[in-house]
C-alpha cells in the first residue's frame, strides 16, 4: 500500500470512527458507552467535540479507535479459535463488558 | 389524583407501555409505576391484546446458577453493571437498556434469549438484596453470577469447564447442523 492511499484511509477510519461514536452517543448514550467501551469522561469528550475538531483529530497518521481485544482469551473467543467450548461469543461479549472502561487519565 | 401532574402521569404510561412491550408481567409493571392495577390491566391488554399471565413471578434464584441460563445472567449482568457505573443509569432504566443490549446480542448470535424481562428484572433484585453475586472465573477472569452464600474463592465458570452434558441436546446439535 503506498503510504498516501494508506493516510487517506487512516484519516477516513477515524472520522467515521468519530462521527459513529458521536450519533451512538447523542442517540443512548448508556448503550453507546457500552458498545464503545468507554467512561463518562470520555463520553464528554467525544461527544462535545466540533466538528471541526472531528476533522483536525482525524488529520492524523494514527488510528484514534484502540484495539480492544488486547486479552488472550477474548481475542480467541471472539475470533472462534477455541471453536470446541460452547458459546463463545457470549463468553467473549462477558470478559470484554467486564474489562476497564477507556477513562481519561 | 387531581394533585396529580399529566406529565408525571403520561410519562409512567409511556414506561408502562415500554415494559409491556419488553415482555413485563404485571407484578414488575405494579412495581415500577405509579399506576393503579386497574389502569395497568386495561394498558396491558391495549398494548398486548391479551389478559397478562397470572400466577406468581418466578422466585427462585437457583434458575441463574443453572448451566445455560447462568451465561444468560452474567452476560446481561455485566452490561447492566457497565450502564450502572459508567451510563449513570439506575432502576429500571438500567434493567431495561441493559436488557435491550442483551437481546440485541442473543439475536446476532442466533441464541435464544432464555431470559425474559421478568427473569432480568428478578435478577437485579436479588442482586440488590445480596441472594446473588457476581464472582470471577479464575480460569478466564469474567464474572458470572453465582450465590451470595457459596465458597467462590476458586470458582471456574461454566464456560471454562462445561459440564458434562452440555450443548449435547437435540436442540443444539440440529443447531449446529
Amino acid at each position: 500500500m503506498k503510504s498516501a492511499q494508506l493516510l487517506e484511509e487512516i484519516l477516513e477510519t477515524n472520522l467515521t470512527y468519530l462521527m459513529l461514536a458521536q450519533r451512538m452517543l447523542r442517540e443512548d448514550r448508556p448503550a453507546a458507552m457500552y458498545r464503545l467501551g468507554i467512561s463518562r469522561d470520555v463520553a464528554d469528550i467525544i461527544e462535545q467535540l466540533t466538528p471541526g475538531q472531528v476533522s483536525r483529530m482525524a488529520a492524523t497518521n494514527t488510528l484514534l479507535c484502540r484495539f480492544r481485544c488486547d486479552d488472550r482469551a477474548i481475542l480467541s473467543l471472539l475470533s472462534g479459535y477455541r471453536a470446541e467450548k460452547p458459546m463463545p461469543a457470549a463468553h467473549g461479549s462477558i470478559l470484554l463488558a467486564g474489562q476497564p472502561a477507556a477513562a481519561v487519565a | 389524583m387531581g394533585l396529580k401532574s399529566v406529565v408525571s402521569e403520561g410519562r409512567q404510561i409511556e414506561l408502562a407501555i415500554e415494559l409491556i412491550r419488553l415482555g413485563a408481567r404485571l407484578q414488575v409493571l405494579e412495581s415500577e409505576t405509579s399506576l393503579s392495577r386497574e389502569r395497568l390491566l386495561r394498558l396491558y391488554k391495549e398494548v398486548k391484546g391479551a389478559s397478562p399471565p397470572k400466577g406468581m413471578l418466578p422466585f427462585s434464584t437457583d434458575w441463574f446458577i443453572t448451566w445455560q441460563p447462568n451465561i444468560h445472567a452474567s452476560l446481561f449482568m455485566e452490561i447492566h453493571r457497565y450502564v450502572v457505573v459508567h451510563g449513570d443509569l439506575g432502576g429500571i432504566r438500567a434493567t431495561i437498556s441493559a436488557y435491550r443490549l442483551y437481546l440485541e446480542h442473543a439475536r446476532l448470535q442466533q441464541l435464544e434469549a432464555l431470559m425474559s424481562f421478568t427473569r432480568a428484572w428478578t435478577l437485579v433484585r436479588f442482586f440488590d438484596s445480596k441472594l446473588l453475586t457476581s464472582a470471577p472465573c479464575t480460569s478466564c477472569g469474567g464474572n458470572f453470577v453465582v450465590h451470595a452464600l457459596d465458597l467462590n474463592k476458586d470458582y471456574v465458570c461454566g464456560l471454562c469447564v462445561p459440564p458434562s452434558r452440555a450443548g449435547k441436546s437435540l436442540k443444539w446439535q440440529r443447531a449446529a447442523a
